[in-house]
């Protein structure tokens, strides 16, 4: 085999020749011939190194969510409903509110900065509990003095300043207090007393949105509870903790969405 | 209070584990919970159910996301591409036959994802069969460089920019095969092409590694 020889035959040969022969014929000159070694030499470390490129890295969890926004707005999609879910089959599986009532003036100003403490207690939750392989941070835990100093979300209306008995009520946020399920079964969390002072507040305020609002409440609460209890037998897991955000999220844009009705 | 069972998040876990699970050989088919495949998947995301779609997502997320970005080396437009891919593909899966692999599917639409955003950009993308005619030469020594062998490792850096100066379709069948690990029978589903095109497109490929890496070596000698 010449040096030519060995350039026609090397993409056939370089992975593996199914020809015995030729295999022979083509390793007889590699030894005998320096160039023709150092290239096959060389085309074989490159492939080699190539595997280092593969995948390792993983899209950002944004990517699916707008593909799934996509999905569902070309009608391609719907939920899996469980048979034994006893919910009415057009509540989507993530609480979204469709506003049905009027909109009407109260003075549940305090459901801003709740709002705002769900948020910082969700980031809190998540962060806390970090990976096994990042260094544990002590992540301060957000303090809610006066609704003034808190920033809620982007389109919650400004809040008046309370009173300062009313200052006193606020507690500062600390991580949701859900029942936690027995082992090996779900139950429906108990609610919280931010939950029942809320649903208080919409059945005095508006008691035809109570039924609503105390639905999209049990399921969101559900979701917090399941996706914690998985996260602490996966602390590790991104996905899993990103997931436990977006449920806090949509819990505090439960609450956005009825101080929506205040102003 | 009754037991509540499982929401969306846990189900598709347990989805994505048992999916997980048979394709590594672990899975006991005859276990119903862990029966649990790819071909259901699809079966289900065929009756447009989410979590099924998402099952599919999150089992090739990775590598199309992978082949984006030793494409075009920038996370953003990866992102954006792999997205645009999976929705193609979501959006025709009611077509899919089973007469190729899946993953055959998947990364033909992603590589025609690709090619058409590089081709948006103005960049000449030659098919694969233009470019076997035009370079069918032995690979010059043009930058002047005593011939030395490639020793040691190459890191990550080097072989990305090197990647980055291939022309498309040289770029397409590297990265497929030597990244990704496709075979060259896959490849030519993928792309469109023969087998020994593949393999043809493939060593040339490796030799214009070759020469940019070295010459990317003697330029970093130089400069110390």
């Amino acid at each position: 085999m010449t040096c030519a020889d060995v350039e026609r035959v090397l993409p056939e040969l370089i992975d593996g020749a199914p020809d015995a022969a030729l295999q022979t014929d083509f390793e007889t000159h590699l030894k005998a011939c320096s160039a023709c070694s150092d290239l096959v030499s060389d085309l074989k470390l490159i492939a080699s190194e190539a595997r280092q490129l593969a995948a390792t890295e993983e899209p950002a969890s944004r990517v699916w969510v707008r593909i799934a926004a996509e999905l569902r707005a070309e009608g391609l999609v719907h939920d899996q409903v469980s048979e034994q879910d006893s919910e009415p089959e057009f509540w989507p599986t993530r609480p979204i509110l469709v506003p049905a009532s009027p909109r009407r003036r109260w003075s549940a100003w305090w459901l801003a900065p709740v709002a705002a403490a769900l948020l910082a207690a969700g980031s809190y939750v998540v962060s806390h509990k970090s990976a096994p392989q990042v260094a544990k941070q002590q992540a301060p835990v957000p303090s809610v003095t006066s609704p003034a100093t808190v920033t809620p979300a982007a389109n919650a209306p400004s809040v008046p300043t309370p009173a300062p008995q009313q200052v006193a009520q606020q507690k500062s946020p600390k991580p949701i207090k859900i029942a936690e399920p027995a082992v090996g079964s779900l139950v429906e969390p108990e609610p919280s007393a931010e939950d029942q002072q809320f649903l208080s507040e919409v059945s005095t305020r508006a008691p035809s949105m109570r039924a609503t609002y105390e639905s999209q409440l049990r399921a969101v609460n559900a979701d917090i509870l399941e996706t914690q209890a998985y996260v602490d037998r996966n602390p590790g897991d991104v996905d899993a903790r990103q997931h436990l955000m977006d449920a806090y999220q949509q819990k505090a844009l439960l609450y956005q969405i009825a101080l929506d009705r205040i102003q | 209070m009754l037991p509540r069972l499982p929401g969306k998040f846990v189900q598709r876990k347990e989805f994505e584990a048992a999916s997980e699970r048979v394709a590594a050989g672990k899975g006991d088919l005859t276990d119903p919970k862990q029966a649990i495949t790819e071909a259901e998947a699809i079966e289900q995301a065929k009756q447009g159910h989410e979590a099924a779609f998402e099952v599919l997502y999150h089992l090739h997320k990775r590598r199309v996301y992978s082949l984006c970005l030793r494409m075009v080396s920038n996370p953003a437009q990866a992102e954006d591409l792999a997205q645009e891919a999976f929705l193609q593909l979501l959006r025709k899966i009611g077509t899919f036959r089973g007469e190729t692999a899946f993953s055959s599917w998947l990364h033909r639409m992603t590589v025609n994802v690709v090619l058409m955003q590089l081709r948006k950009k103005g960049l000449p993308v030659v098919s694969l069969e233009e470019t076997l005619e035009a370079d069918d030469e032995a690979p010059r020594k043009e930058f002047g460089t005593k011939d030395v062998k490639l020793t040691g490792s190459i890191d990550r850096l080097q072989m990305q920019r090197a990647i980055d100066r291939l022309p498309p379709g040289y770029k397409t069948v590297f990265v497929l095969h030597d990244v990704e690990g496709f075979e060259h029978n896959e490849i030519a589903q993928i792309v469109g092409c023969s087998i020994g095109n593949s393999k043809s497109q493939l060593h040339k490929a490796r030799l214009k590694l070759r020469d940019y890496l070295k010459f990317m070596r003697a330029e970093k000698a130089k400069t110390g």
